[in-house]
């Protein structure tokens, strides 16, 4: 996983709301091997990003060149309810994105974003809409995100704090997997095993490997 | 100490390591696994040369990506390559994982969140993680049911039979009074979303109570727990009763004998002590709930049948009216329009919401000796389901109606199979989610009932099954 430390990136504004993951990732994509060279970037709010006939809307935010090396998305209300698709982070990550910031997102959505290194922040709705005005009218500019502060530097220098779990602020800084923080505690789970056998043995722990 | 609630009882009886960093190490009892994304799950522990911890706290189940039509062709049902391959990545990496699998000849193939209570494998006091939004399903037999990702979550668990998850807050959602003459769990749930909005629980365990809950059936149960996850809560479950052990008795993976009687011991502790503490509380009153349906492109957008399409400049709320300019653009609605006067062009039935007996039984109810005035197709939730409703003449009132009548799968819920909806037609349909572009591109999704389905059926529009005219005698 790669470490979120500093990012300092251009942000687009994207004022939807309630876009769920099968906007983020379409259905007919959850399909495709992701690899190198064929990842999900392509799929990224594709229907969003482009009409029927695949051309780019060119109404659509992120089809501005201003916004052609964004890394951050300051995104409306819910953005990532729905479908539990981890695809939609990946989706999120392969176009090239490291950090999403908005007023509320699906819980889910947030968690998978957050567990492949993308840092999903939560920041209140005047926060939010002010960052939208300052980025429409300069499009381009950049903001800042600390996480080891837990701030955000809007593009006016204004700075908003957020909350971030601690257990995944520490895995992020440091890009650590969860795997390897779980096995170190692997004799309390072979004794929680055993306990919880015991106890209920009707139980699928009861069942011989 | 004031009493537990049945979440907390569950959670604390899960709980391995206590960070103190805020999120806790949780056993997992039992995993289910669709093909989804899950290859990317098993890609990656391949890569890393890991292996399944418990193989037999498993069971992968193809659902998503089986045709519902053709089975016996054998790959060739599957013309679409990449589906083919996504299939066949989920039978692969069961075996390669030595975990046992429902594949899609299995005499028990089905819907995961609908075989792993028709099977008994979810029980009052399990924790059971699924890589799939609706996994609270199961919450309805008493367990806690988790969704996870299909990618880094699902290798978690896995590799070490754990999950590591931040303690929502409790919310008890109090359902009281005798729901009113064809007012169904769908309604009940669909209201609920409509009051609370799609975020509205995010964030929050739910636990369904009160007496209509208490009265409702266990597919009715589990219809409530499946949208849990629509009104933001990843965690909806119901406390066991005498409802909840009938339904689990006997069946094949519930214990058995003197197993059963020590479980049954244990379930009975399990429901929130009388004097248990939520962190918030919401009440509803059953009797004045109505058939629904959605006229929007969220789930909260929903309003009984008799109702009208809202007009956006009556919205306050300027989020709220933005969306709903944007929802009535892309379902071609106009403000104010009867509910009753929206044209369907099909109807499915069927999803992990609504595909039980019981579901197909009350579509059934209202077909019989009528003509669907639309296309539509039937997938029952579980192959067993199917050989039921058989058993039980459904599938001749389906087809004698016009209905095709196919197999088991998530099918046009999502499309991930290529059963879709074409862009701008519009379908009445039994499913969770009616989001742009969710039963397929520019596809315009009600959700309702079945029974609500069947009667918009008969009628080529969005109907109030409470006032169908009796049927032509058959």
């Amino acid at each position: 996983m790669l470490a979120f430390t500093v990012l300092t990136a251009v942000a687009a504004p994207l004022e939807i709301a309630k876009i769920d993951t099968g906007m983020i990732l379409p259905g007919r994509y959850m399909r495709r091997h992701r690899q190198p060279g064929h990842d999900y970037g392509e799929a990224f709010l594709y229907d969003l990003r482009f009409d029927e006939k695949g051309q780019p809307r060119p109404d659509f935010v992120l089809n501005d060149a201003a916004y052609r090396d964004a890394k951050i998305l300051v995104t409306d209300s819910d953005f990532g309810c729905g479908s539990s698709r981890e695809g939609a982070a990946f989706a999120v990550m392969d176009y090239g994105l490291r950090a999403l910031i908005g007023p509320s997102f699906g819980e889910i959505f947030q968690v998978n974003c957050i567990q492949n290194g993308i840092l999903a922040v939560t920041l209140g709705e005047a926060a939010i809409s002010a960052m939208w005005r300052q980025l429409r009218a300069q499009p381009g500019v950049s903001i800042t995100i600390d996480l080891s502060n837990q701030v955000v530097i809007a593009p006016n220098e204004a700075a908003h704090a957020f909350d971030i779990s601690p257990l995944r602020k520490d895995r992020l800084l440091r890009g650590i997997d969860d795997i390897d923080e779980t096995l170190s505690y692997l004799d309390k789970i072979e004794s929680f095993e055993a306990a919880r056998r015991a106890a209920f043995p009707w139980l699928p722990t009861a069942r011989r490997e | 100490m004031s009493g537990r609630t049945l979440f907390e009882k569950i959670w604390s009886d899960h709980v391995i390591v206590v960070s103190p960093q805020g999120e806790e190490l949780l056993y997992v009892d039992f995993n289910l696994i669709n093909e989804g994304q899950s290859f990317l799950a098993f890609d990656q522990l391949r890569m890393e040369g890991r292996g399944s911890r418990r193989p037999q706290q498993h069971l992968a189940v193809t659902d998503h990506y089986l045709p519902t039509i053709n089975r016996a062709l054998g790959t060739a049902a599957m013309p679409n390559a990449e589906i083919r391959r996504v299939v066949e990545m989920l039978d692969e990496n069961a075996q390669a994982f030595g975990l046992p699998h429902v594949g899609w000849f299995h005499a028990d193939q089905g819907i995961a969140h609908v075989i792993a209570s028709e099977l008994g494998f979810a029980q009052p006091g399990m924790l059971i993680t699924c890589n799939d939004s609706h996994t609270a399903t199961n919450g309805a037999c008493g367990a806690l049911a988790v969704p996870i990702g299909g990618g880094n979550q699902l290798r978690h668990v896995v590799a070490t039979q754990t999950v590591w998850l931040k303690k929502p807050k409790t919310l008890r959602m109090t359902i009281d009074g005798k729901l009113p003459q064809a007012v169904t769990a769908k309604d009940v749930i669909l209201s609920i979303i409509g009051a609370t909005g799609v975020g509205g629980a995010t964030g929050y365990a739910v636990e369904y109570a009160g007496s209509a809950i208490r009265a409702m059936t266990m597919e009715g149960r589990l219809t409530i727990c499946n949208m849990s996850i629509e009104a933001g809560a990843r965690i909806g479950m119901i406390a066991p009763d005498d409802i909840t052990f009938a339904f689990l008795k006997g069946r094949r993976k519930a214990p058995h004998g003197v197993d059963w009687d020590k479980a049954l011991a244990y379930w009975s502790t399990l429901p929130s002590d009388a004097d248990a503490v939520f962190d918030r509380e919401l009440s509803f009153d059953a009797t004045i709930f109505a058939p629904m349906v959605t006229w929007g492109t969220s789930p909260e957008d929903c309003s009984p049948v008799d109702g009208v399409v809202p007009n956006p400049s009556d919205i306050g709320d300027a989020d709220r009216r933005r969306h709903v300019e944007r929802a009535l653009d892309y379902m071609r609605l106009k403000p104010a329009m009867p509910l009753e006067q929206v044209a369907i062009d099909r109807v499915f039935i069927g999803s992990c919401t609504n595909s039980r007996i019981e579901d197909l039984r009350a579509a059934a109810h209202v077909l019989k000796g009528r003509r669907a005035a639309v296309p539509g197709m039937v997938s029952p939730g579980s192959s067993a389901v199917k050989r039921q409703a058989e058993a039980e003449g459904l599938d001749r009132i389906f087809v004698a109606a016009g209905l095709e009548w196919r197999d088991s799968g998530c099918s046009m819920c999502n499309g991930s199979n290529g059963e879709i909806v074409q862009p701008g037609e519009r379908c009445a349909s039994t499913t969770n989610r009616n989001f742009e572009g969710r039963q397929g591109r520019g596809a315009l999704t009600h959700i309702m009932s079945p029974a609500m389905v069947a009667a918009a059926a008969v009628h080529g529009r969005l109907a109030d099954v409470r006032r169908l005219e009796p049927a032509a005698s058959v």
